[in-house]
């Protein structure tokens, strides 16, 4: 099947995804939860195979061009959403979820076809772990971002003693916290496996195991924010609305840290996803 | 019904259901005022008869019962007719309270007559609770009237009405599904613990003072599988008893603060002066809990808890007023159920009104005599028809024997009906009563005269 076609058949169950988990806002039927789980898993085993497809014909993984990692991004944020789900009574994040990967179908759709070649260099079985790693772990941190300011809202609803439906919807405060906490941890744990795999790379193709560049300057300090993040609520208990506040903006910096090295500097990393 | 009937009817309609008292209920609760001034005006037990007292000094009353709950402050009372009661009475309790009558004013409610009885009737049957059929509220109610009776402020007429709204209440209770609505506050509180906690198994839940709306809502944690309960009450036996009533357990009063630590669920309602709980000093237990989140339900009034820590992280108060809004959305359900109850409220309302109408005999007397006179006509007017051939003299000769026989028949109950009057006791009432129903006369004259009134 080509992948253009296994991408619209994505866009398809994404969009399905996205009804169900509005309409389980609505009505908290226990066959709305499924449908929408149903159909994200679904959308998530047919975009993921569109990628493997796209890897094939590039010879590598596939995330050359920024919409291919932007399609990379959020098939793997449904499918750690779904591992989440099958642990944790997230309920109605599903609909926040569906969008996501509607919009990562979408992008590669739209994208489709413009594949670029990764630089011979970087040919190798390490660049697919490396970059899986670092895209999980990546997928981690937003799901706990996105949790955290469900936690935000919810929290201020709490406390302005308006409960409405849609709060008697959500996960409880607790629950998204847990949660919240556990992604974090997830994400860390990847982002420095990731880490070890690059520069074990690193060490092994080119000699050096460390170059100072944007992008690594830049994970560094996200890696030692989530670091502190997790050791203040490990050891202080820092959790609740100061821990949810800081995730985001933990997301925030990675986020704009991710687009700004990829968009703006040159380096290691820059010279093969321009 | 022929136009002659109705014409009587309605003239007597109007005499007899027209008592020569008025009676009021002068007040203010948790719809129309908001907590801070209900505790600004509430009464503790122990002022109550003094304050009773004096407000039967200060305006024209003649009887005064107080009614003085966390949800509300009402003055029964009973005044002369055509005495203006509201604009001393608003006076009295802003001089009494240090709040400025037109606050009281904004804020308060007058019902008369009818109405006014019709609303101590549902107060009593818990209708008019904010957690409609919660069992609180009789308790209060027969309390506050012993105190008014002791402090000879009920007498007849009051007296008559709260006893008779005590059996009003029963009847709601035994023949409505309202009691068992008394759950629904205590249900908000513990869906609101779902929405912050993740898993209620591992949960503890304090009691800071046993009263009965905490107790109810400790129950319902309980029931909704909270782990543990601690007891804490002035009264440490107390405290050990209702400990006891769910697996908890009781601590001294003086050293529950130590024990805050270990409560995820801390339900308040202690009467008290100053806050239980304030900012520091959660300052501090949100830091021996590793800042796990803390509920706190303040049932008190005055409140228990310090407002402002519901601005710390991690701590959610909810007072009775917050509670009740997230309960709201139940409360279609629940005013369903309070249809039946309202219905035998207000059958008792016109049963009670008629009695109070009826301690004034004469509009009885008016309608006994009117209604033997009537037949009399009637059966006169039928006679001279089929003897049209009499003489005048012969027509005044029948006119006046059935008026003699009339006037000798009516002799004997009006002579006791008018003593009983005189006496100015509340036999006079029944007596009235069953005269009315001896004599059918308009049984459901009231009734109808209740159809007019304005409905809330």
């Amino acid at each position: 099947m080509s992948e253009a076609l296994l991408l619209r058949l994505a866009l398809l169950l994404y969009f399905a995804a996205t009804v169900f988990g509005g309409l389980s806002l609505v009505n908290a039927r226990e066959s709305n939860r499924r449908a929408t789980a149903l159909s994200l898993a679904l959308g998530f085993l047919v975009q993921g195979a569109a990628i493997i497809v796209s890897s094939f014909e590039v010879g590598t993984i596939a995330v050359g061009t920024l919409a291919e990692q932007g399609a990379l991004f959020a098939c793997l944020l449904v499918g750690v959403y779904l591992l989440a789900q099958l642990r944790y009574r997230l309920a109605v994040l599903g609909a926040i979820v569906g969008p996501i990967g509607f919009i990562g179908a979408l992008v590669a759709l739209v994208a489709h076809g413009g594949a670029q070649d990764v630089p011979p260099l970087l040919r190798s079985p390490w660049l697919a772990v490396h970059v899986t790693l670092a895209f999980l772990g990546n997928a981690a941190f937003a799901l706990a971002c996105l949790v955290s300011v469900v936690y935000l809202w919810q929290e201020r609803q709490l406390k302005s003693h308006s409960v409405g439906q849609l709060v008697r919807r959500l996960p409880s405060l607790e629950t998204l916290d847990n949660v919240n906490f556990k992604f974090l941890g997830w994400g860390f744990v990847l982002l420095t496996m990731s880490i070890v795999s690059g520069v074990m790379w690193a060490e092994l193709s080119f000699g050096r195991f460390w170059s100072w560049e944007p992008r690594t300057i830049w994970t560094s300090i996200i890696w030692l924010l989530y670091a502190v993040l997790l050791h203040g609520r490990v050891t202080v208990g820092w959790g609740g609305r100061r821990a949810a506040a800081l995730t985001i903006v933990g997301f925030g910096v990675l986020f704009i840290a991710f687009i700004g090295v990829n968009v703006l500097t040159p380096g290691q990393h820059a010279e093969s996803f321009g | 019904m022929s136009d002659g009937t109705a014409r009587v009817r309605q003239l007597r309609a109007g005499p007899t259901t027209e008592p020569q008292i008025e009676l009021w209920v002068f007040g203010l609760n948790h719809r129309t005022a908001p907590v801070e001034l209900r505790e600004r005006l509430a009464f503790p037990d122990e002022e109550v008869a003094d304050v009773l007292r004096r407000i039967l000094a200060a305006a024209p009353l003649d009887e005064a019962v107080l009614v003085s709950t966390c949800n509300r402050v009402e003055l029964v009372a009973v005044s002369a007719r055509d005495v203006d009661i509201v604009e001393p009475v608003t006076q009295f309790f802003a001089r009494e309270r240090g709040v400025s009558a037109a606050t009281i004013g904004a804020h308060c409610y007058v019902h008369r007559g009818k109405q006014a009885l019709q609303h101590v009737f549902r107060v009593a049957s818990s209708l008019d609770s904010m957690m409609v059929g919660e069992p609180q509220i009789l308790g209060q109610m027969k309390e506050q009237f012993r105190l008014a009776v002791e402090g000879a402020a009920a007498s007849r007429i009051l007296r008559r009405c709260f006893e008779r709204s005590f059996t009003v209440a029963k009847r709601v209770r035994n023949e409505t599904g309202v009691a068992g609505k008394a759950v629904s506050l205590s249900s908000a509180a513990v869906e609101l613990a779902k929405r912050i906690f993740d898993d209620l198994g591992d949960k503890t839940a304090m009691l800071i003072g046993a009263g009965k709306m905490s107790e109810l809502a400790a129950r319902h944690f309980v029931s909704n599988g909270i782990k543990s309960v601690i007891v804490t009450n002035r009264s440490f036996d107390r405290a050990v008893d209702l400990a006891r009533g769910f697996g908890g357990t009781p601590v001294p009063f003086d050293r529950y603060a130590q024990y805050l630590p270990l409560a995820d669920v801390v339900l308040g309602s202690v009467t008290t002066s100053g806050y239980l709980v304030g900012p520091s000093q959660l300052h501090d237990v949100l830091r021996a809990r590793r800042r796990k989140p803390m509920f706190f339900i303040d049932l008190g009034v005055p409140r228990n808890f310090d407002p402002a820590i519901n601005d710390l992280d991690n701590v959610y108060l909810y007072n009775i007023d917050d509670l009740a809004h997230v309960a709201d959305d139940h409360r279609a359900e629940r005013e369903q159920e309070a249809v039946e109850a309202e219905e035998i409220v207000r059958e008792e309302t016109e049963r009670f009104w008629r009695w109070i109408a009826r301690r004034d005999v004469t509009p009885t007397i008016v309608a006994l005599r009117g209604k033997l006179d009537g037949i009399r006509r009637a059966e006169l007017e039928r006679a001279l028809v089929a003897l049209r051939k009499l003489e005048p003299d012969e027509r005044r000769a029948l006119e006046a024997m059935t008026q003699a026989i009339v006037n000798k028949i009516l002799h004997p109950p009006l002579s006791v009906l008018k003593q009983l009057s005189l006496q100015d006791s509340s036999e006079a009432s029944d007596v009235a009563e069953l005269v009315h129903r001896l004599f059918a006369l308009e049984p459901d004259d009231a009734g109808e005269a209740a159809d007019g009134d304005d409905e809330r």
